[in-house]
């Protein structure tokens, strides 16, 4: 009770984050990519991404995810869509 | 023919020379007969934890080098008939020994023990290499934290590059601790390393205080430790295993009075 209370108020317990840490730094590990790099590559696909339709590149956000030993890339964007 | 299980964990300090120690006196308990192979040469410790080490003559790099035979090295213990082991060279390096050199003393021994259990060194380079050479399966020993399980992982990809099929320990887990959100519980390891489960070892003062007197806690059999290392010994060799006993005291009174039908 006392741990659910604490996390109310601090919100994760330290078991979680250390999960949340975990994945993340497996996933680069399995992948071999290092996290700035990561980033990098979100700006290059943002510009591919911006050549066919409006976004903003700011909002492309980059993800990857590691469960079961399979590693998964995700890049989502809102497309601006274009008033009439 | 024998079985040749390696006993690796990459991060140094999780616990791989204890569950060596212990799984294979386990074994040998049960009635197998069993070698166990200190492969971290220049850091030799399994002659230390398993209290043997005032009978060292000759070691696997004199082996190697024709110093002596194979069987010349191995020291028996002498609380078990069928326990021997094949100490590791204190004054040389990891490369006065090849993969090949490795699997060729894994393959003789075989040939006339049940289970050949090898304490692999931490690390992934030369030592890791010989420990693994000669393996058939490996039990990989892992902390729940962070770093421990980084390391894990990186030893399980480097085991199915060689088809090394492996299986987890969860070592010194306080159900305390997770209960409290203040550890890695069991099936967060699991599900991180998508390993199948031999068996989780809660963290125990009776490890220490054995380890001092260089006796595998199996041996005295009373702590926690060492019941549950038992079991994960049994389930090595095969024999049929209960769930361990990890329910709360009114739950165990409850099921005394039969009040509860189904175990948690």
């Amino acid at each position: 009770m006392w741990n659910n209370i604490r996390n109310m108020f601090s919100g994760k317990s330290s078991r979680d984050v250390a999960k949340g840490r975990l994945q993340l730094v497996l996933a680069h590990d399995r992948t071999g990519l290092e996290g700035g790099r990561l980033q990098e590559m979100r700006e290059e696909i943002a510009a591919v991404i911006a050549r066919y339709v409006q976004i903003d590149a700011n909002e492309v956000e980059i993800e990857i995810e590691t469960r079961s030993r399979e590693t998964q890339l995700t890049v989502s964007s809102r497309i601006v869509t274009r008033t009439a | 023919m024998g079985r040749a299980i390696v006993i690796t964990s990459g991060k140094g300090g999780v616990g791989k020379t204890t569950s060596t120690a212990n799984l294979g006196s386990a074994l040998a308990l049960l009635g197998h007969s069993v070698v166990l192979v200190d492969a971290d040469t220049g850091l030799r410790n399994l002659d230390v934890v398993m209290g043997l080490e005032n009978r060292i003559v000759y070691h696997s790099v004199d082996v190697v080098r024709g110093k002596c035979t194979l069987q010349k090295a191995l020291i028996k213990d002498r609380r078990l008939d069928n326990l021997w082991i094949l100490p590791a060279s204190q004054t040389d390096d990891k490369d006065a020994m090849t993969p090949d050199d490795m699997r060729r003393i894994v393959t003789e021994l075989k040939a006339t023990h049940d289970f050949v259990i090898i304490d692999c060194p931490a690390g992934i380079e030369q030592g890791f290499k010989n420990a693994i050479a000669g393996a058939d399966e490996a039990v990989v020993v892992a902390t729940p934290e962070v770093s421990s399980i980084r390391d894990a992982d990186r030893v399980v990809g480097l085991l199915a590059q060689h088809d090394i099929p492996a299986r987890l320990i969860v070592n010194r887990i306080s159900q305390h601790l997770v209960k409290r959100g203040d550890m890695l519980s069991q099936s967060d390891v699991i599900e991180i390393l998508a390993l199948e489960l031999l068996g989780t070892v809660p963290l125990d003062d009776q490890i220490i205080a054995t380890t001092n007197r260089g006796m595998p806690a199996v041996l005295e059999g009373k702590s926690a430790a060492a019941k549950e290392l038992m079991r994960i010994a049994k389930k090595l060799a095969g024999l049929e295993v209960e769930a361990p006993e990890n329910v709360g005291l009114f739950t165990r009174i409850g099921r005394a009075l039969g009040l509860s039908a189904q175990p948690a």
